[in-house]
């Protein structure tokens, strides 16, 4: 098992030397199932690795021969092994499930330059979350900006180029900044590996109290603008909505969430929670958070698109993880982590269902979704279950999602928040549950539908069907996630 | 003021920072924006690499007279800018290959027609 | 045999699944098999009662909150009792009733898993579950009431969604405030919080208040009762069961295990909670009856009834102590009766005449002379007169008050009285003395047998639990002594 300590490396390396190869391969189904395999390896990877992880302890893999400030690290603990198994397994299930919508959605020539993208963004997220070196994580970050970008401009109409370029400024403002923080730090601890920026950090945080004020700010900001927070979010929804199915599932499930979690790293490994609770950072994403929970979810309202209405449940959804993470304390850490994880299971679902909805109806609008429950029941079936999850029923993730927010606001002794967690998840329900109503119900519209006519093969429908069952495992029982991350945070 | 004036390097690149965000955001014109992305970027490289030297020192090439660890000036950070520059620069050529894509489809590079002719 | 419990929650679920799934030929086996599955149904609920040794069921426990949990209590045996044997009137009259609203399909399957969720809320033994169950109440009963799909009712279903929602919502935040205060929540005798001190009070109250005001929603306390009477849209069979038990009453019942089998009577009585809530009750009386009183549509008078009669239940249950708890529990089995009988009249009248406000239903007495007998039965019962079963509940509700000192309340008890007569004799006196213009019409044309059956037997019920209340009265009083 001593082999396990390379794997997190050899995850990185797998992914980026397979996609590089897609350009060369000739056919089509080739790359699709190159794609396919190197990434469930992936998952077995990722899965040894929490097994060694859970045997000997969170470990630091030197890269190359150097030692520490030197040469570069990887920091494998619980957090990461359990994220790059979420990370790589729904990027096989998105992929499975492109193999059906790619042909719709992509022109024929453009579809191995998606998939080398693709494993180019899996690899660079992953490079962001195991990477111990913050600048490493900066040319992670870059990187991952191109695929992602990349995988919205892949479809080459008009609108995606625009949403493109949109994404591509704003990022890039974003790493900017970031960059920006980074030098700060640097400039005052002379170091780039987490670890011992940290050590240099607790001696002079006296000295430097502004200094450190603005790196954090600027990391917030930056990081905040790549992963859709708040008032910074104003990119997401064109992106989401014009990109393919596909690729808006992976942007929502996984980009957003790898820059969530360098912030969490930022927080707690480089700066240390000790120093930011004397900043008055921390405050202000709290309020982002709330505030981004209950707009999101009124913009979302007001959306005639489904898939906009998605993309902007996601700004909701980012808020609710912001909104933990700014709580400050290991309760609101721990609802942010598993929030993470059930959101992304649940937005990839419902990215790919609005996919097969729109491939069948051959409409965005929610209006002309009417009946459709009639004419793609499992389909639909598993958009309901999302959607609970999302409103909060129990015995699906995302009640245990919002009980765990609940017990952080407790526990951080804001109980007035409740009230905004209250607010959200009756908005969530005001835009979710009316799609469901007019799919199934009344008499207009289910009128003249035939069963089952407009479903898609058993096959293409498989993701769809793990992730409900994963929402749905997650709701009854979230024990042994919840330990995991419980021990991932007190290691952080 | 006198703090201003001893950190010129420092100085200077927050005052390039500026100049660039703000091109970036308030300008229409999509090459202008990209300009501007340049400029935010070479002033953090400038700062980056202004945190390495220390003057009348020597580049870190060691040539016939070893003089020490104190003799040379720090090349991590840039080393870390030429990264930092190769990034910017693939990233400058993503978007002019996007904004060469944007002129083909819209006619147009100015960012508000663009907006205006809208997803149709 | 402990697992004898889950049997009469899951079996009607699993009977609604499968109903779904299979196409009856005719009409008449489709009724056959629904009958059978609701009786045996209520079998299963005996055989429960009678052979399960331990009375709980762990079913499973994942953490300290996801704990579904299940336990047998007197409680739970009375209102399980109550909604297992009205769902079988309910049935037969809705095999004839639902013959003119169609889709009979998709009414019996949701109607059948409603029979199953109630159950799951009857026999909860901890807060997860009942509030469990409470959410998959509004998830079940939302198709019944949209059933017409009609605009309107679609318009009427998204604010029940609206209102349930949001009830639900505050009940879990809090029990997420409770949590903090880290007790287990299995139902306990005098509640499972001990101690109040001065800094837990403001705490608990608001707590108190959050339970109140979210089951409140489904109790229909005002000013959130608006969906309930336009949720009168549904057919009539949904209506009645929505107002006798399904989903007022369970409103009720939550909030009776809430203040009695978690805070505990002691608790709520130091924490003064009456101040907070009392007036809303008395509000949810008053304007309930007054707002009946204004309606022409049979149902919709009906429904502002309930509202106002829900409101002496829980008058009842926040005056603490035995004889109101005894009238509030009494008159939680009564109203659950009467109501159901009054629904049932105004449905046959709409069946058989298709005639829903007053004005049209002049004379229908001496058309239908044994629905609008078994019509004036139960409202005279209602109004509280003896010796119908309406008197008995109402005299413990006002010994109750009595007992606290507090004649205000019986005031308001007696008013309301009045009020209530105001709104249903005049029903009578329309359909029995139809004045001077009057052409008697053709014949005597009573529903048939199907409907008029369990109307009667409900007016019979209604009756003898007037004349011989001690049948049920000392089951409750047992369960009073039990918790107070």
């Amino acid at each position: 098992m001593a082999a396990a300590a390379n794997f997190p490396l050899l995850i990185i390396l797998i992914l980026f030397l397979s996609s590089f190869m897609m350009p060369v391969l000739k056919r089509v189904k080739a790359v699709k199932w190159l794609s396919l395999s190197s990434i469930l390896l992936c998952v077995v990877l990722s899965v040894l690795t929490l097994a060694y992880v859970q045997q000997n302890g969170a470990f630091l893999y030197k890269v190359g021969h150097f030692e520490a400030p030197w040469g570069n690290e990887l920091k494998i603990g619980y957090l990461e092994a359990i994220m790059s198994i979420m990370f790589t397994s729904i990027a096989a299930l998105i992929t499975w499930a492109s193999f059906f919508s790619a042909d719709y959605e992509i022109k024929e020539k453009n579809i191995m330059l998606y998939y080398t993208l693709c494993g180019m963004l899996l690899a660079s997220l992953l490079g962001i979350l195991y990477s111990n070196d913050i600048f490493n994580c900066f040319v992670f970050i870059e990187l991952s900006s191109i695929a992602a970008c990349g995988i919205v401009v892949v479809k080459d109409k008009k609108e995606n180029i625009k949403a493109g370029v949109k994404y591509l400024i704003l990022s890039s403002l974003g790493s900017g900044l970031v960059l920006m923080g980074i030098a700060f730090l640097y400039s005052i601890t002379g170091n780039l590996n987490i670890g011992f920026i940290h050590q240099e950090l607790v001696k002079v945080k006296d000295l430097y109290h502004n200094t450190l004020i603005i790196s954090l700010g600027l990391f917030t900001v930056g990081l905040g603008v790549k992963s859709a927070m708040f008032p910074v979010h104003i990119w997401l929804p064109d992106a989401h909505t014009y990109a393919p199915s596909s690729s808006s599932a992976l942007l929502s499930s996984l980009v957003l969430k790898a820059y969530i979690l360098l912030y969490i790293k930022i927080i707690y490994r480089v700066f240390g929670i000790e120093i930011v609770k004397t900043l008055p950072i921390l405050e202000i994403v709290l309020v982002m958070g709330a505030v981004g929970m209950i707009f999101g979810s009124i913009l979302a309202l007001l959306q005639k698109d489904l898939k906009r209405m998605i993309a902007y449940s996601s700004v909701a959804q980012i808020g609710y993880i912001f909104f933990g993470i700014g709580l400050g304390n290991i309760l609101g850490l721990m609802a942010a982590i598993f929030h993470i994880i059930s959101h992304a299971l649940t937005k990839s679902a419902l990215f790919l269902i609005a996919g097969n909805i729109i491939e069948r109806i051959h409409s965005k609008e929610i209006s002309r979704l009417k009946g459709i429950g009639i004419e793609m029941p499992i389909t639909l079936g598993v958009f309901v279950v999302c959607a609970l999850s999302m409103v909060g029923i129990p015995l699906f993730a995302g009640f245990n999602s919002k009980w765990n927010f609940a017990l952080a606001i407790i526990d951080s002794n804001r109980i007035l928040f409740i009230a905004v967690l209250v607010a959200s998840s009756l908005l969530n329900a005001l835009y979710y549950l009316p799609i469901i109503i007019n799919a199934y119900f009344g008499e207009e519209n289910t009128k003249d539908r035939v069963y089952m006519s407009k479903e898609k093969s058993l096959g293409a429908l498989l993701p769809i069907l793990i992730l409900a069952f994963a929402i749905i495992y997650l709701g009854i029982s979230s024990n042994g996630i919840i330990d995991l991350i419980a021990k991932s945070v007190s290691n952080l | 003021m006198e703090r201003l004036i001893t950190n010129y390097y420092e100085t200077a690149s927050i005052i390039l920072f500026g100049i660039g965000f703000m091109t970036l955001l308030i300008h229409n014109n999509l090459i202008k924006k990209i300009i501007g992305m340049n400029i935010m970027d070479t002033s953090i490289f400038l700062f980056f690499i202004a945190k390495g030297y220390i003057s009348a020192k020597e580049a870190p090439i060691i040539r016939a007279p070893y003089m020490g660890v104190e003799g040379y000036i720090n090349p991590v950070p840039t080393a870390l800018m030429l990264t930092g520059i190769v990034v910017a620069v693939s990233v400058t050529a993503f978007a002019l290959a996007l904004t060469i894509k944007i002129y083909e489809k819209y006619g147009t590079i100015e960012l508000n027609e663009i907006l205006e002719k809208g997803g149709d | 045999m402990n697992t004898l419990i889950l049997f009469p929650v899951l079996f009607p679920i699993t009977a609604a699944v499968a109903f779904n799934l299979i196409t009856f030929k005719t009409r008449a086996s489709r009724n056959i098999v629904t009958a059978s599955v609701i009786i045996v149904n209520f079998l299963l609920v005996l055989l429960a009662f009678r052979f399960a040794a331990i009375p709980e069921l762990q079913l499973v426990k994942t953490n300290s909150i996801l704990d579904i949990y299940f336990k047998v209590d007197k409680l739970g045996i009375l209102f399980s009792l109550l909604v297992s044997l009205l769902w079988i009137c309910t049935a037969f009259y809705s095999f004839e009733y639902m013959k003119h609203e169609g889709r009979e399909k998709s009414f019996f399957t949701f109607f059948t898993a409603t029979l199953g969720v109630t159950l799951g809320i009857a026999f909860a033994g901890n807060l997860f579950t009942m509030y469990l169950f409470y959410e998959f109440l509004t998830l079940v009963t939302f198709p019944l009431v949209i059933h017409s799909g009609s605009e309107e009712a679609m318009q009427v279903g998204r604010k029940y969604l609206k209102y349930s929602f949001f009830g639900a919502a505050l009940v879990l935040a809090g029990i997420a405030l409770l949590y903090m205060s880290g007790s287990n929540f299995s139902f306990t005798g005098y509640g499972v919080i001990n101690t109040v001190d001065v800094k837990s009070r403001g705490l608990l109250i608001f707590t108190y208040c959050l339970f109140f005001v979210g089951f409140g929603v489904k109790a229909a306390v005002v000013p959130l009762h608006a969906w309930l009477p336009s949720a009168m849209v549904a057919p009539t069979p949904v209506s009645s069961l929505l107002h006798a038990v399904a989903v007022v009453k369970v409103g009720i019942f939550a909030l009776t295990r809430v203040t009695y089998y978690i805070f505990g009577a002691q608790v709520i009585k130091t924490i003064d909670s009456i101040y907070f809530v009392g007036p809303l009750v008395v509000f949810t009386i008053l304007l309930g009856s007054i707002l009946a009183y204004h309606q022409d549509n049979l149902k919709k008078r009906l429904a502002y009834s309930t509202i106002s009669q829900l409101g002496y239940i829980i008058l009842g249950l926040i005056l603490l102590n035995r004889d109101s708890l005894t009238g509030a529990l009494m008159h939680l089995v009564n109203h659950a009766v009467i109501k159901i009988t009054l629904f049932f009249c105004v449905g046959a009248v709409m069946y058989m005449t298709g005639k829903k406000t007053i004005q049209e239903i002049k004379g229908i007495g001496k058309e239908m002379p044994i629905t609008m007998g078994c019509f004036s039965i139960a409202a005279i019962s209602l109004i509280g007169i003896p010796p119908t079963n309406g008197f008995v509940s109402k005299w413990y509700l006002a010994l109750g008050g009595l007992h606290e000192n507090r004649a205000i309340f019986v005031i308001i008890l007696l008013t309301s009285a009045l009020l209530t007569a105001a709104y249903l004799i005049p029903i009578i006196i329309t359909a029995f003395f139809p004045g001077e213009d009057y052409r008697p019409s053709v014949s005597r044309r009573d529903p048939p047998a199907n409907m008029l059956v369990p109307i009667v037997i409900l007016t019979a019920v209604v009756v003898l639990l007037g004349l011989f209340p001690n049948l049920v009265l000392n089951f409750i009083k047992v369960i009073a002594v039990e918790v107070i």
